[in-house]
C-alpha cells in the first residue's frame, strides 16, 4: 500500500515537473493544468490556516499568481508541490500578520464568505451524524486555538500527508525540528481538544 | 544499557513512530518500550486518535475552477498598458488641437485687451472709477496709501 502511494506520488511529481517545465517555457495551458491539479490542496491548507473562506479563495489565487511570476526561478530539483506550498504558506503567514489574527474564525461562522463558490451541504444533518459533527467542531476549535506555527505543521502532516522531509522543505527547517515541532503541536492540540470536550488533561483514552 | 521501562518514550519519538519516520533502531527501541509501558502506549493511542479525527475533517472544496480566473488575470497583466503614443501620431491629434485652440484664444484675448482698436475706449472709460468705493475696505496697502506715505498714512 505504501509502495503504491509512493509510486502514485512519483508519477504525480513527474507530471508536475513536465507541466512546470512547459509553463516555464511560456505554455499557459500547462500552468492552467498545474492550477487544476493543486488548487484544492492549496485552498484547503489556506482555509484551515485562515478560517475564512473568502480570504482563502483570494489567497489561493494570489498563491498561483505568485507561483507563475516566480516560475522562472523554479528548478526541477525542487518538488513542484512543495515549492508551491512554500509560496502558499508564506502568503498565508503574511496575511495572518497583516490582520494580526488573535482568534481563529471557526469555519461554521463563516457563512458570508461562501457566495463565491458552491456552499457545501447546508441541509440539516441527520441526527446520527450529530455526534460526528460535534467532534469535528471540537477538533476545529482545538486547531484554531493553536499558534500558526503549530497549526501549519499539523495540517501539512495530518491533512496533506506530507513526509517529514517534505514538511522540512516547505517550512525551511530541518527534519529534527519537524519531528519535535510536530510532537509539540500534537500534544497542544490534544490538550485543547480535551479542554473543549470538558475532559481533564489527565484523562487518557483506553 | 538502561532498562527501557525506566524512562518513558518522548512525545517526539512517539509522534515520529506514529508517522513511520523513525529509523530502524529507534523504531525497535520504541516498540520494545511500548510493549511494556501502558502509559506510553496510551499516549501513542492519543496521538493515533487525534490523527484519526483529522482524517474525519470534511474536505473543504473550492467548488469552482480557478484556472480560468488565473489565466484571465495573467492575460490582463501581460496586456500592454495603454500609452499615449501607442497609436502613433494620431493619438496626439486631440491634444494638439486643444493646445492650438488654447494658444489662439490667448492671443485673441491679448489683442483685445492691449492691442488698441475698440478695446481702448472701454479701458479709458473704466479708469474714471475709483478702485475703492466710498466707505469700502482697502484691498491692499498699495491701493489705499499713495507712494511716499508710511503705513500710518502720513506723508513724509
Amino acid at each position: 500500500m505504501a509502495d503504491d502511494d509512493k509510486g502514485t506520488n512519483q508519477r504525480m511529481d513527474d507530471a508536475d515537473e513536465a507541466l512546470a517545465l512547459r509553463a516555464q517555457a511560456g505554455d499557459r495551458q500547462a500552468f492552467a493544468q498545474l492550477v487544476r491539479r493543486h488548487q484544492e490542496r492549496v485552498f484547503r491548507f489556506v482555509l484551515r490556516m485562515l478560517g475564512s473562506r473568502e480570504e482563502a479563495m483570494d489567497l489561493t489565487q494570489e498563491t498561483f499568481l505568485k507561483a507563475y511570476r516566480a516560475l522562472p526561478g523554479w528548478r526541477p530539483e525542487a518538488r513542484f508541490a512543495t515549492w508551491l506550498f512554500q509560496i502558499a504558506r508564506n502568503a498565508t503567514l503574511d496575511q495572518l500578520r497583516r490582520r494580526q489574527l488573535v482568534e481563529f474564525v471557526p469555519l461554521d461562522a463563516d457563512a458570508p464568505g461562501e457566495a463565491a463558490c458552491e456552499p457545501h451541504d447546508a441541509a440539516p444533518l441527520p441526527e446520527e451524524r450529530l455526534a460526528d459533527r460535534q467532534r469535528i467542531g471540537l477538533l476545529e476549535r482545538a486547531l484554531g486555538a493553536l499558534p500558526a506555527g503549530q497549526r501549519e505543521i499539523l495540517l501539512l502532516r495530518e491533512l496533506e500527508d506530507m513526509s517529514y522531509a517534505e514538511i522540512a522543505a516547505t517550512l525551511g527547517v530541518n527534519e529534527g525540528t519537524v519531528k519535535s515541532r510536530l510532537a509539540r503541536a500534537r500534544a497542544a492540540a490534544l490538550a485543547h481538544y480535551r479542554h473543549h470536550a470538558g475532559e481533564s488533561p489527565d484523562d487518557r483514552s483506553a | 544499557m538502561t532498562d527501557p521501562h525506566e524512562v518513558h518514550a518522548s512525545d517526539s519519538d512517539l509522534s515520529a513512530y506514529l508517522d513511520a519516520e523513525l529509523d530502524a533502531a529507534a523504531r525497535c527501541r520504541v516498540e520494545n518500550h511500548l510493549a511494556a509501558c501502558p502509559r506510553c502506549a496510551a499516549r501513542l493511542a492519543d496521538f493515533r486518535h487525534l490523527a484519526a479525527e483529522f482524517a474525519r475533517l470534511p474536505r473543504e472544496s473550492l467548488g469552482c475552477d480557478l484556472a480560468g480566473v488565473i489565466a484571465g488575470r495573467l492575460a490582463e497583466e501581460a496586456r500592454p498598458r495603454p500609452r499615449v503614443h501607442a497609436s502613433g501620431w494620431r493619438g496626439l491629434l486631440p491634444l494638439g488641437f486643444g493646445a492650438a485652440a488654447s494658444v489662439a484664444l490667448g492671443i485673441a484675448m491679448g489683442a483685445v485687451l492691449f492691442g488698441g482698436g475698440a478695446a481702448l475706449p472701454r479701458m479709458a472709460a473704466m479708469s474714471v472709477f475709483d478702485p475703492i468705493p466710498p466707505g469700502g475696505l482697502c484691498p491692499g496697502l498699495d491701493a489705499c496709501y499713495a507712494r511716499g506715505a508710511d503705513m500710518t498714512g502720513a506723508f513724509k
